[in-house]
């Protein structure tokens, strides 16, 4: 089929709607075109308790940290449990901006990246859970001083710690690399494929795949 | 609500009802789920009514709220159970079914047509409802947000595509 042949079947198309479509005006105004709530806004009220739970966490070890700034090996797990709950808060901030940003009447192309960044978001939590592994301990000892008055690293023998920093210090290099891979830009990488497909959601795959798509139709 | 700027969005869609009719249909195989596609597609744009930016025609205003609206649903995943009826409350609807020889062989190439655009992806779905709507590359890409040539490369492999599928028929 030639494209003028394909124009005449859809003008043919057209003048068959044009007589016969119909606009049933009393069912149009029987929809409650004021249902004021979306999904993105139920959304964005989530993200917004997010900021508003990280913030209070990050007051509360910026307040840790301060107390304990003479003790070092307390101040330096306090810093390391901050640096990662600033983290997620950006992240969560990212995620309101995006969220304000998404407007349907803007170009195609541009809000559906958008909203399936907002819905990839989950990887972001699971990222610095990897993240963390290499300096688990940060969290042990904030958590059992501050819940249990047990300062832990007093007990620990100092040969252990020197070998425990060393090791995970040599562990966060190859993770590093591990999770910067894991992104829809890599998604044809098998091994990729296979990882996130494990440790995410499918919606969190379905968004990740689509974000790819989009990436393809651009070029 | 004010009861005159309603009037006047009635009016408009009215005026405009082919384009939520033909997106609905493009994205949506299942019948019972076309009623609840227009309906959101209806209520994004009242929502958005006060915000229509007149440096647009108002047909590319619709498009991308239509087709941004119409992607969404298509990426939900819908679950309704079938032999629902509500199709039959749709605002929007065709008067009645064509019954004649002429009906049957426009019916026969919309539904071949509509198979082949059912089975792009979104994107090019989108893309592909635009070029048959003879809106220019212009038009397209910013609709779409892409460049032009980036438009007229898309369609070209898309119209190959087409016709090598019309021609195994």
């Amino acid at each position: 089929m030639e494209a003028k042949e394909l124009k005449e079947i859809l003008a043919a198309y057209d003048a068959k709607l044009d007589n016969k479509l119909s606009l049933n005006i009393a069912s149009l105004k029987s929809i409650n075109l004021d249902k004021s709530e979306n999904k993105m806004q139920a959304m964005l009220k989530y993200r917004i308790v997010e900021i508003v739970a990280f913030s209070l966490l990050a007051l509360f070890i910026g307040n840790y940290i301060a107390i304990n700034w003479s003790q070092t090996h307390l101040a330096i797990s306090g810093v390391i449990v901050g640096l990662f709950t600033l983290i997620a808060l950006s992240g969560s901030i990212g995620q309101v901006v995006l969220l304000q940003q998404i407007d349907f009447s803007k170009p195609i192309v541009d809000i559906r990246k958008k909203i399936e960044l907002v819905n990839t978001h989950g990887l972001l939590f699971l990222k610095l859970i990897f993240l963390s592994t290499p300096v688990w301990w940060s969290y042990v000892v904030v958590g059992s001083d501050y819940l249990f008055s047990v300062d832990l690293y007093a007990r620990m023998d100092a040969d252990f710690v020197l070998k425990y920093l060393a090791v995970n210090f040599l562990l966060l290099i190859p993770l590093v690399w591990f999770l910067n891979k894991l992104t829809y830009k890599n998604l044809h990488v098998k091994w990729v494929r296979k990882t996130m497909g494990l440790v995410t959601g499918s919606k969190t795959m379905k968004a990740l795949a689509f974000l790819h798509d989009i990436e393809e139709f651009e070029k | 609500m004010n009861a005159n700027k309603k009037d006047i969005f009635v009016k408009t869609i009215d005026e405009h009802k082919k384009i939520i009719y033909k997106i609905v249909n493009s994205y949506c195989p299942n019948r019972e789920d076309r009623k609840d596609l227009e309906q959101e597609i209806i209520i994004q744009l009242w929502n958005s009514f006060d915000s229509y930016n007149d440096n647009y025609k108002y047909s590319t205003w619709m498009y991308r709220i239509a087709l941004n609206v119409a992607i969404s649903f298509y990426r939900k995943e819908k679950k309704r159970p079938t032999g629902s009826q509500i199709y039959n409350q749709a605002s929007i609807f065709l008067v009645e079914e064509g019954d004649g020889e002429e009906d049957a062989e426009l019916e026969y190439h919309l539904k071949l047509l509509q198979g082949f655009i059912h089975d792009l992806n979104e994107l090019n779905k989108a893309l592909m409802l635009l070029y048959l709507e003879e809106k220019s590359y212009e038009e397209i890409a910013e609709i779409l947000g892409i460049t032009k040539t980036n438009v007229a490369t898309k369609i070209s492999r898309i119209k190959l595509k087409l016709k090598n599928e019309f021609q195994k028929i």
